[in-house]
Protein backbone atom coordinates (compact mmCIF):
# COMPACT_ATOMS: atom_id res chain seq x y z
CA UNK A 1 0.00 0.00 0.00
CA UNK A 2 2.49 2.09 1.10
CA UNK A 3 4.40 2.22 -2.31
CA UNK A 4 0.70 2.76 -4.11
CA UNK A 5 0.20 5.95 -1.82
CA UNK A 6 4.26 7.28 -2.69
CA UNK A 7 3.11 6.75 -6.80
CA UNK A 8 -0.09 8.56 -6.04
CA UNK A 9 1.91 11.45 -4.30
CA UNK A 10 4.18 11.81 -6.80
CA UNK A 11 1.61 11.92 -9.39
CA UNK A 12 -0.44 14.82 -7.65
CA UNK A 13 2.50 16.74 -6.96
CA UNK A 14 3.26 16.52 -10.85
CA UNK A 15 -0.62 17.38 -12.03
CA UNK A 16 -0.86 20.15 -9.16
CA UNK A 17 2.41 21.34 -10.88
CA UNK A 18 1.30 22.25 -13.87
CA UNK A 19 -0.90 25.65 -12.98
CA UNK A 20 -1.95 26.76 -16.59
CA UNK A 21 -3.60 22.89 -17.20
CA UNK A 22 -5.44 23.43 -13.74
CA UNK A 23 -6.66 26.57 -14.73
CA UNK A 24 -7.94 25.53 -17.97
CA UNK A 25 -9.56 22.11 -16.46
CA UNK A 26 -11.06 24.30 -14.03
CA UNK A 27 -12.57 26.43 -15.82
CA UNK A 28 -13.60 23.32 -18.89
CA UNK A 29 -16.75 22.60 -17.28
CA UNK A 30 -17.98 26.39 -16.42
CA UNK A 31 -18.09 27.05 -19.84
CA UNK A 32 -20.20 23.85 -20.84
CA UNK A 33 -22.08 25.00 -17.97
CA UNK A 34 -22.69 28.65 -18.91
CA UNK A 35 -23.63 28.09 -22.64
CA UNK A 36 -26.41 26.34 -21.74
CA UNK A 37 -27.39 28.43 -18.56
CA UNK A 38 -29.85 30.25 -20.65
CA UNK A 39 -31.91 27.83 -22.50
CA UNK A 40 -32.83 25.26 -20.03
CA UNK A 41 -32.52 24.06 -16.44
CA UNK A 42 -31.75 20.46 -17.33
CA UNK A 43 -29.14 20.91 -20.10
CA UNK A 44 -26.98 23.13 -18.25
CA UNK A 45 -26.66 20.05 -15.59
CA UNK A 46 -26.00 17.58 -18.16
CA UNK A 47 -23.58 20.03 -19.99
CA UNK A 48 -21.55 20.63 -17.07
CA UNK A 49 -21.10 17.03 -16.21
CA UNK A 50 -19.68 15.96 -19.95
CA UNK A 51 -17.39 18.94 -19.79
CA UNK A 52 -16.08 17.37 -16.16
CA UNK A 53 -15.92 14.59 -17.90
CA UNK A 54 -13.85 15.85 -20.96
CA UNK A 55 -11.92 17.82 -18.53
CA UNK A 56 -10.76 14.23 -16.55
CA UNK A 57 -10.51 12.26 -19.54
CA UNK A 58 -7.88 14.69 -21.05
CA UNK A 59 -5.94 14.90 -17.82
CA UNK A 60 -5.63 10.89 -17.59
CA UNK A 61 -4.57 10.66 -20.96
CA UNK A 62 -1.98 13.50 -21.21
CA UNK A 63 -1.03 12.26 -17.21
CA UNK A 64 -0.79 8.05 -18.72
CA UNK A 65 1.70 9.11 -21.40
CA UNK A 66 3.79 10.97 -19.16
CA UNK A 67 3.89 8.77 -17.34
CA UNK A 68 5.14 6.04 -19.46
CA UNK A 69 9.06 7.15 -20.05
CA UNK A 70 9.23 6.32 -16.09
CA UNK A 71 7.55 3.15 -15.63
CA UNK A 72 9.57 0.71 -16.68
CA UNK A 73 12.39 2.44 -14.43
CA UNK A 74 10.02 2.01 -11.75
CA UNK A 75 9.09 -1.48 -12.54
CA UNK A 76 12.98 -2.01 -12.29
CA UNK A 77 13.02 -0.42 -8.93
CA UNK A 78 10.53 -2.67 -7.26
CA UNK A 79 7.20 -1.53 -8.29
CA UNK A 80 4.69 -3.98 -9.40
CA UNK A 81 2.30 -2.67 -12.37
CA UNK A 82 -0.74 -2.70 -9.93
CA UNK A 83 1.41 -0.13 -7.48
CA UNK A 84 2.10 2.16 -10.28
CA UNK A 85 -1.57 1.57 -11.93
CA UNK A 86 -4.08 2.30 -8.86
CA UNK A 87 -1.69 4.74 -7.64
CA UNK A 88 -1.65 6.90 -10.54
CA UNK A 89 -5.72 6.12 -10.37
CA UNK A 90 -5.46 6.97 -6.98
CA UNK A 91 -4.19 11.03 -7.71
CA UNK A 92 -6.52 11.67 -10.66
CA UNK A 93 -9.56 10.58 -8.79
CA UNK A 94 -8.56 12.87 -6.07
CA UNK A 95 -8.15 15.86 -8.29
CA UNK A 96 -11.29 14.53 -10.09
CA UNK A 97 -13.20 14.98 -6.31
CA UNK A 98 -11.49 18.43 -6.30
CA UNK A 99 -12.35 19.55 -9.63
CA UNK A 100 -16.17 18.42 -9.12
CA UNK A 101 -16.47 19.80 -5.82
CA UNK A 102 -17.08 23.53 -6.46
CA UNK A 103 -18.82 22.14 -9.67
CA UNK A 104 -21.41 20.45 -7.60
CA UNK A 105 -21.74 23.86 -4.99
CA UNK A 106 -22.62 25.89 -7.87
CA UNK A 107 -25.40 23.32 -8.74
CA UNK A 108 -26.78 23.54 -5.55
CA UNK A 109 -26.43 27.48 -5.42
CA UNK A 110 -27.75 28.39 -8.50
CA UNK A 111 -30.39 25.28 -9.48
CA UNK A 112 -33.65 24.95 -7.54
CA UNK A 113 -36.04 22.13 -7.77
CA UNK A 114 -33.58 19.27 -8.66
CA UNK A 115 -32.17 16.15 -6.64
CA UNK A 116 -29.07 17.24 -5.43
CA UNK A 117 -27.88 13.77 -4.09
CA UNK A 118 -28.72 12.38 -8.23
CA UNK A 119 -26.62 15.45 -9.59
CA UNK A 120 -23.90 14.35 -6.87
CA UNK A 121 -23.73 10.97 -8.27
CA UNK A 122 -23.50 11.95 -11.56
CA UNK A 123 -20.55 13.81 -10.43
CA UNK A 124 -18.88 10.82 -8.43
CA UNK A 125 -19.48 8.72 -11.89
CA UNK A 126 -18.02 10.88 -14.17
CA UNK A 127 -14.81 10.91 -12.34
CA UNK A 128 -14.81 7.49 -11.80
CA UNK A 129 -15.49 6.54 -15.57
CA UNK A 130 -13.43 9.53 -16.85
CA UNK A 131 -10.08 8.98 -14.98
CA UNK A 132 -9.88 4.93 -16.08
CA UNK A 133 -11.14 6.35 -19.89
CA UNK A 134 -8.52 8.90 -20.28
CA UNK A 135 -5.39 6.40 -19.00
CA UNK A 136 -6.55 3.43 -21.13
CA UNK A 137 -6.36 5.45 -24.02
CA UNK A 138 -3.04 6.45 -22.99
CA UNK A 139 -2.20 2.85 -22.93
CA UNK A 140 -3.90 1.67 -26.33
CA UNK A 141 -2.67 4.90 -28.34
CA UNK A 142 0.96 6.07 -27.28
CA UNK A 143 0.77 9.48 -28.84
CA UNK A 144 -1.17 12.14 -27.00
CA UNK A 145 -2.59 13.57 -30.20
CA UNK A 146 -4.30 10.22 -31.37
CA UNK A 147 -5.66 9.96 -27.94
CA UNK A 148 -7.14 13.30 -27.66
CA UNK A 149 -9.03 12.67 -31.27
CA UNK A 150 -10.58 9.71 -29.88
CA UNK A 151 -11.65 11.97 -26.92
CA UNK A 152 -12.97 14.32 -29.25
CA UNK A 153 -14.85 12.10 -31.01
CA UNK A 154 -16.30 10.35 -28.39
CA UNK A 155 -17.42 13.65 -26.58
CA UNK A 156 -18.67 14.94 -29.43
CA UNK A 157 -20.98 12.21 -30.26
CA UNK A 158 -22.07 12.19 -26.59
CA UNK A 159 -23.29 15.39 -27.34
CA UNK A 160 -24.95 14.78 -30.52
CA UNK A 161 -26.06 11.51 -31.00
CA UNK A 162 -29.98 11.00 -29.64
CA UNK A 163 -29.62 9.81 -25.93
CA UNK A 164 -32.51 7.69 -26.71
CA UNK A 165 -31.04 5.14 -29.32
CA UNK A 166 -29.38 1.89 -27.92
CA UNK A 167 -25.84 2.77 -29.68
CA UNK A 168 -25.26 5.28 -27.14
CA UNK A 169 -25.26 2.98 -24.55
CA UNK A 170 -21.92 2.34 -25.76
CA UNK A 171 -20.86 5.35 -24.76
CA UNK A 172 -19.07 5.41 -21.65
CA UNK A 173 -20.72 8.82 -20.11
CA UNK A 174 -24.25 8.26 -21.33
CA UNK A 175 -24.99 7.26 -17.73
CA UNK A 176 -25.18 11.17 -16.77
CA UNK A 177 -27.97 11.90 -19.48
CA UNK A 178 -29.82 9.32 -17.93
CA UNK A 179 -29.26 10.57 -14.34
CA UNK A 180 -29.48 13.75 -15.09
CA UNK A 181 -33.26 13.17 -16.36
CA UNK A 182 -34.16 11.61 -13.12
CA UNK A 183 -32.33 14.48 -11.07
CA UNK A 184 -33.78 17.31 -13.16
CA UNK A 185 -37.38 16.16 -14.45
CA UNK A 186 -38.23 14.59 -11.43
CA UNK A 187 -39.10 10.92 -13.48
CA UNK A 188 -39.34 7.66 -11.96
CA UNK A 189 -36.39 5.15 -10.37
CA UNK A 190 -35.70 3.80 -13.79
CA UNK A 191 -33.63 6.36 -14.92
CA UNK A 192 -31.54 5.96 -11.28
CA UNK A 193 -31.41 2.77 -11.93
CA UNK A 194 -30.46 2.72 -15.48
CA UNK A 195 -28.51 5.80 -14.93
CA UNK A 196 -26.45 4.26 -11.76
CA UNK A 197 -25.98 0.38 -13.91
CA UNK A 198 -24.65 1.78 -16.78
CA UNK A 199 -21.91 4.13 -14.98
CA UNK A 200 -20.89 1.09 -12.50
CA UNK A 201 -20.15 -0.97 -15.21
CA UNK A 202 -18.52 1.29 -17.21
CA UNK A 203 -16.55 2.49 -14.19
CA UNK A 204 -15.57 -1.19 -12.89
CA UNK A 205 -14.69 -2.18 -16.80
CA UNK A 206 -12.63 0.71 -17.62
CA UNK A 207 -10.42 0.15 -14.55
CA UNK A 208 -10.02 -3.65 -14.94
CA UNK A 209 -8.72 -2.71 -18.71
CA UNK A 210 -6.13 -0.41 -17.61
CA UNK A 211 -4.96 -2.77 -15.08
CA UNK A 212 -5.09 -5.42 -17.30
CA UNK A 213 -3.42 -3.40 -20.29
CA UNK A 214 -0.18 -1.75 -17.58
CA UNK A 215 0.52 -5.61 -16.66
CA UNK A 216 0.54 -6.71 -19.99
CA UNK A 217 2.98 -3.76 -21.08
CA UNK A 218 5.09 -3.13 -18.09
CA UNK A 219 5.05 -7.67 -17.70
CA UNK A 220 8.53 -9.03 -16.33
CA UNK A 221 9.50 -11.00 -20.17
CA UNK A 222 10.22 -14.37 -20.94
CA UNK A 223 13.47 -14.25 -21.95
CA UNK A 224 14.36 -12.76 -18.71
CA UNK A 225 15.50 -14.86 -15.46
CA UNK A 226 15.79 -12.97 -12.44
CA UNK A 227 17.57 -14.57 -9.30
CA UNK A 228 17.56 -12.52 -6.70
CA UNK B 1 37.67 31.40 7.73
CA UNK B 2 35.38 28.31 5.97
CA UNK B 3 38.15 26.72 4.34
CA UNK B 4 35.66 23.73 3.50
CA UNK B 5 34.34 24.94 -0.29
CA UNK B 6 37.97 25.02 -1.03
CA UNK B 7 38.95 21.37 0.32
CA UNK B 8 35.95 19.82 -1.06
CA UNK B 9 37.08 21.36 -4.85
CA UNK B 10 40.96 20.10 -3.99
CA UNK B 11 39.32 16.45 -3.12
CA UNK B 12 37.41 16.80 -5.85
CA UNK B 13 40.13 17.71 -8.40
CA UNK B 14 42.81 15.15 -7.09
CA UNK B 15 40.58 12.72 -7.92
CA UNK B 16 39.95 13.79 -11.45
CA UNK B 17 43.59 13.52 -11.52
CA UNK B 18 43.48 10.18 -11.16
CA UNK B 19 45.26 10.13 -7.08
CA UNK B 20 43.77 7.46 -5.12
CA UNK B 21 41.36 7.95 -2.46
CA UNK B 22 44.04 7.54 0.37
CA UNK B 23 46.69 9.72 -0.90
CA UNK B 24 43.53 12.53 -1.53
CA UNK B 25 43.26 12.12 2.30
CA UNK B 26 46.70 12.65 3.23
CA UNK B 27 46.95 15.33 0.84
CA UNK B 28 43.56 17.57 1.83
CA UNK B 29 44.33 16.49 5.67
CA UNK B 30 47.52 17.85 5.54
CA UNK B 31 46.59 21.16 3.62
CA UNK B 32 43.52 21.49 6.49
CA UNK B 33 45.70 21.56 9.25
CA UNK B 34 48.09 24.06 7.63
CA UNK B 35 45.32 26.20 6.95
CA UNK B 36 44.00 25.61 10.53
CA UNK B 37 47.58 26.28 12.15
CA UNK B 38 47.73 29.68 9.61
CA UNK B 39 44.74 31.15 9.03
CA UNK B 40 45.21 32.27 5.96
CA UNK B 41 43.05 31.60 2.98
CA UNK B 42 44.00 28.69 1.23
CA UNK B 43 44.06 30.62 -2.13
CA UNK B 44 46.67 32.58 -0.71
CA UNK B 45 48.66 29.62 0.14
CA UNK B 46 48.18 26.80 -2.01
CA UNK B 47 46.70 28.53 -4.99
CA UNK B 48 43.44 27.51 -6.91
CA UNK B 49 42.11 23.66 -6.60
CA UNK B 50 43.03 22.35 -9.51
CA UNK B 51 46.61 24.51 -9.81
CA UNK B 52 47.32 22.41 -6.46
CA UNK B 53 45.86 19.38 -7.59
CA UNK B 54 48.24 19.78 -10.80
CA UNK B 55 51.30 20.29 -8.64
CA UNK B 56 50.72 17.49 -6.41
CA UNK B 57 50.04 15.16 -9.23
CA UNK B 58 53.00 16.18 -10.97
CA UNK B 59 55.32 15.85 -7.66
CA UNK B 60 54.09 12.07 -7.95
CA UNK B 61 55.19 11.73 -11.33
CA UNK B 62 51.65 10.89 -12.62
CA UNK B 63 48.42 9.58 -11.95
CA UNK B 64 47.26 6.46 -10.67
CA UNK B 65 45.19 6.17 -12.91
CA UNK B 66 44.60 2.37 -12.80
CA UNK B 67 42.50 1.27 -9.45
CA UNK B 68 43.71 -1.77 -8.19
CA UNK B 69 41.97 -5.32 -9.61
CA UNK B 70 40.47 -7.60 -8.03
CA UNK B 71 39.42 -10.86 -8.54
CA UNK B 72 36.31 -10.99 -9.78
CA UNK B 73 33.05 -12.74 -8.34
CA UNK B 74 30.04 -14.82 -9.44
CA UNK B 75 28.38 -14.53 -12.38
CA UNK B 76 26.14 -11.44 -12.34
CA UNK B 77 24.35 -11.21 -15.69
CA UNK B 78 24.56 -13.90 -18.55
CA UNK B 79 23.13 -13.62 -21.97
CA UNK B 80 22.82 -15.97 -24.49
CA UNK B 81 22.50 -16.11 -27.93
CA UNK B 82 20.40 -12.61 -27.97
CA UNK B 83 18.85 -11.96 -31.14
CA UNK B 84 16.90 -9.28 -32.14
CA UNK B 85 15.65 -8.15 -35.69
CA UNK B 86 13.33 -5.01 -36.48
CA UNK B 87 11.46 -5.00 -39.89
CA UNK B 88 13.51 -8.31 -41.10
CA UNK B 89 17.08 -7.08 -40.34
CA UNK B 90 18.49 -8.22 -37.79
CA UNK B 91 20.51 -5.87 -35.20
CA UNK B 92 21.75 -8.67 -32.86
CA UNK B 93 22.67 -11.97 -34.17
CA UNK B 94 23.33 -14.56 -31.23
CA UNK B 95 25.16 -12.17 -28.67
CA UNK B 96 26.34 -13.38 -25.78
CA UNK B 97 28.01 -11.57 -22.70
CA UNK B 98 29.24 -12.38 -19.30
CA UNK B 99 29.81 -10.25 -16.40
CA UNK B 100 30.67 -11.41 -13.39
CA UNK B 101 30.82 -9.31 -9.83
CA UNK B 102 33.56 -7.02 -9.95
CA UNK B 103 33.47 -6.58 -13.77
CA UNK B 104 32.99 -3.72 -15.90
CA UNK B 105 31.58 -4.37 -19.81
CA UNK B 106 31.41 -2.39 -22.23
CA UNK B 107 28.79 -2.73 -25.21
CA UNK B 108 30.21 -0.63 -28.04
CA UNK B 109 29.28 -0.51 -31.80
CA UNK B 110 28.83 2.14 -34.54
CA UNK B 111 25.33 3.84 -34.57
CA UNK B 112 22.31 1.12 -34.95
CA UNK B 113 24.73 -1.37 -34.04
CA UNK B 114 21.86 -2.26 -31.28
CA UNK B 115 23.59 -0.98 -28.06
CA UNK B 116 20.59 -0.02 -26.38
CA UNK B 117 17.88 -2.45 -27.72
CA UNK B 118 20.76 -5.08 -26.14
CA UNK B 119 20.52 -2.94 -22.89
CA UNK B 120 16.69 -2.43 -23.01
CA UNK B 121 16.75 -6.47 -23.72
CA UNK B 122 18.99 -7.31 -20.77
CA UNK B 123 16.44 -5.26 -18.35
CA UNK B 124 13.95 -6.58 -19.66
CA UNK B 125 12.16 -4.14 -21.11
CA UNK B 126 12.00 -5.27 -24.79
CA UNK B 127 11.62 -9.31 -25.78
CA UNK B 128 14.12 -10.60 -28.21
CA UNK B 129 13.48 -12.97 -31.17
CA UNK B 130 15.74 -15.55 -29.53
CA UNK B 131 17.85 -15.84 -26.30
CA UNK B 132 18.37 -15.50 -22.68
CA UNK B 133 19.55 -13.27 -19.44
CA UNK B 134 19.95 -14.09 -16.34
CA UNK B 135 20.41 -11.73 -13.81
CA UNK B 136 21.77 -12.84 -10.36
CA UNK B 137 20.56 -10.16 -7.79
CA UNK B 138 19.23 -6.61 -7.99
CA UNK B 139 19.41 -4.58 -11.54
CA UNK B 140 19.56 -0.72 -11.93
CA UNK B 141 19.60 0.88 -15.00
CA UNK B 142 20.19 4.08 -16.13
CA UNK B 143 18.10 4.90 -19.86
CA UNK B 144 19.99 7.40 -22.80
CA UNK B 145 17.45 9.52 -22.13
CA UNK B 146 14.33 10.08 -20.24
CA UNK B 147 13.60 8.35 -16.65
CA UNK B 148 13.06 10.87 -14.94
CA UNK B 149 9.51 12.91 -14.39
CA UNK B 150 9.80 16.81 -15.91
CA UNK B 151 7.53 18.28 -12.22
CA UNK B 152 9.57 16.42 -9.86
CA UNK B 153 12.77 17.71 -8.36
CA UNK B 154 15.85 15.43 -7.30
CA UNK B 155 14.89 14.62 -3.74
CA UNK B 156 11.28 13.41 -4.92
CA UNK B 157 12.82 11.37 -7.53
CA UNK B 158 15.00 9.87 -5.08
CA UNK B 159 11.75 9.19 -2.51
CA UNK B 160 9.87 7.83 -5.22
CA UNK B 161 12.62 5.30 -7.05
CA UNK B 162 13.44 4.59 -3.30
CA UNK B 163 10.20 3.26 -2.19
CA UNK B 164 10.71 0.42 -4.92
CA UNK B 165 13.15 -0.38 -3.68
CA UNK B 166 12.11 -0.75 -0.05
CA UNK B 167 13.65 2.87 1.33
CA UNK B 168 12.13 5.05 3.92
CA UNK B 169 11.88 8.75 2.59
CA UNK B 170 14.84 9.97 4.56
CA UNK B 171 16.95 7.29 4.18
CA UNK B 172 16.18 7.65 0.33
CA UNK B 173 17.11 11.07 0.62
CA UNK B 174 20.15 10.50 1.98
CA UNK B 175 21.25 7.99 -0.49
CA UNK B 176 20.49 10.04 -3.49
CA UNK B 177 22.30 12.96 -2.04
CA UNK B 178 25.18 10.65 -1.39
CA UNK B 179 25.04 9.05 -4.26
CA UNK B 180 25.02 12.56 -6.27
CA UNK B 181 28.20 13.78 -4.64
CA UNK B 182 30.24 11.45 -5.91
CA UNK B 183 29.76 12.97 -9.50
CA UNK B 184 30.54 16.10 -7.65
CA UNK B 185 26.40 17.56 -7.73
CA UNK B 186 24.69 18.65 -4.45
CA UNK B 187 21.16 18.58 -5.80
CA UNK B 188 18.54 21.58 -5.68
CA UNK B 189 15.92 20.89 -3.41
CA UNK B 190 13.05 22.66 -5.48
CA UNK B 191 14.29 22.70 -8.17
CA UNK B 192 11.96 20.17 -11.03
CA UNK B 193 13.65 18.07 -13.55
CA UNK B 194 12.58 20.60 -16.32
CA UNK B 195 14.65 23.16 -15.08
CA UNK B 196 18.49 21.21 -15.21
CA UNK B 197 20.37 21.52 -17.69
CA UNK B 198 20.93 18.35 -20.14
CA UNK B 199 23.69 17.02 -18.29
CA UNK B 200 22.78 17.14 -14.89
CA UNK B 201 19.62 15.61 -15.62
CA UNK B 202 21.15 12.90 -16.75
CA UNK B 203 23.34 12.74 -13.54
CA UNK B 204 20.09 12.83 -11.65
CA UNK B 205 19.45 9.58 -14.15
CA UNK B 206 22.47 8.16 -13.22
CA UNK B 207 21.83 8.54 -9.42
CA UNK B 208 18.15 7.28 -10.04
CA UNK B 209 20.41 3.72 -11.63
CA UNK B 210 22.54 3.75 -8.43
CA UNK B 211 19.59 3.94 -5.73
CA UNK B 212 19.36 0.96 -3.46
CA UNK B 213 22.75 -0.15 -4.45
CA UNK B 214 21.98 -2.78 -7.03
CA UNK B 215 24.28 -5.46 -8.09
CA UNK B 216 23.66 -5.11 -11.96
CA UNK B 217 23.75 -1.67 -13.36
CA UNK B 218 23.60 -1.10 -16.91
CA UNK B 219 24.08 2.26 -17.80
CA UNK B 220 23.19 3.18 -21.59
CA UNK B 221 25.60 5.89 -22.33
CA UNK B 222 24.78 7.96 -19.52
CA UNK B 223 27.49 10.62 -19.03
CA UNK B 224 25.82 12.52 -22.38
CA UNK B 225 25.70 15.69 -21.75
CA UNK B 226 28.80 15.87 -18.59
CA UNK B 227 31.42 18.09 -19.00
CA UNK B 228 34.76 17.02 -18.45
CA UNK B 229 35.20 16.99 -15.16
CA UNK B 230 31.74 14.96 -14.49
CA UNK B 231 33.30 12.45 -17.09
CA UNK B 232 35.98 11.60 -15.39
CA UNK B 233 33.84 11.51 -11.94
CA UNK B 234 31.72 9.25 -13.48
CA UNK B 235 34.63 6.97 -14.47
CA UNK B 236 35.96 6.95 -11.23
CA UNK B 237 32.66 6.09 -9.54
CA UNK B 238 32.07 2.95 -12.17
CA UNK B 239 35.19 1.79 -10.89
CA UNK B 240 34.28 2.14 -7.05
CA UNK B 241 31.31 0.35 -7.64
CA UNK B 242 33.40 -2.85 -9.46
CA UNK B 243 35.87 -2.59 -6.40
CA UNK B 244 32.20 -2.90 -4.13
CA UNK B 245 31.34 -6.02 -5.99
CA UNK B 246 28.90 -4.61 -8.91
CA UNK B 247 28.99 -5.91 -12.19
CA UNK B 248 28.76 -2.65 -14.49
CA UNK B 249 27.97 -2.71 -18.14
CA UNK B 250 27.90 0.55 -20.14
CA UNK B 251 27.34 1.04 -23.46
CA UNK B 252 29.71 3.67 -25.00
CA UNK B 253 31.04 4.69 -28.11
CA UNK B 254 34.41 6.30 -26.16
CA UNK B 255 37.11 3.86 -27.10
CA UNK B 256 39.83 5.15 -24.82
CA UNK B 257 37.85 4.15 -22.14
CA UNK B 258 38.33 0.49 -23.29
CA UNK B 259 41.42 -0.12 -21.43
CA UNK B 260 40.21 0.31 -18.27
CA UNK B 261 37.25 -2.16 -18.53
CA UNK B 262 37.44 -6.03 -17.92
CA UNK B 263 35.11 -7.13 -20.71
CA UNK B 264 34.22 -5.61 -24.24
CA UNK B 265 31.55 -6.77 -26.15
CA UNK B 266 31.51 -5.12 -30.18
CA UNK B 267 28.41 -5.29 -31.89
CA UNK B 268 29.96 -3.64 -34.84
CA UNK B 269 31.64 -6.80 -35.70
CA UNK B 270 32.05 -10.39 -34.79
CA UNK B 271 33.94 -9.52 -31.74
CA UNK B 272 31.96 -11.00 -28.62
CA UNK B 273 33.64 -11.40 -25.51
Amino acid sequence: MSRTLVVAEAALRELLRRRTVLVILLLMPLAFYLSRRGDFLGQSIRFVCLGLAWALSTAALFAGSAARGMEPRLRLSGYGSRHLVLGRLLALWTVGVLLSTPYFLLVLADQRDVRYGAIALIMALTVFVSVPFGLLLSAVLPRELEGTLVLLTVVGLQMVMDPAGSATRALPFWFSRELATYAVDHTDGGYLVRGLTHGLVFAVALTVLVVVAAAVRLRQRRHLRLAT
Amino acid sequence: MNHEPWLAALTGELRRHGVGPDLTGHVVAEAATHLLDSGESPLRVFGAPETYARAVVDSLGGPDVRPPRRQPGPVRLAARGVTKRYRGRTVLDRVDLTVRAGQIAAVVGANGAGKSTFLRICAGLLSPEAGTVEVHGTLGYCPQDGGTAEFLSPDEHFVLIGAGRGLGRTAARRAGRAEAAGLEWTPPRRTQARHLSGGTRQKLNLVLARLGEPDVLLLDEPYQGFDRGTYLDFWHEVWRWRDAGKAVVVVTHLLNQLDRVDVVLDLSGERNA
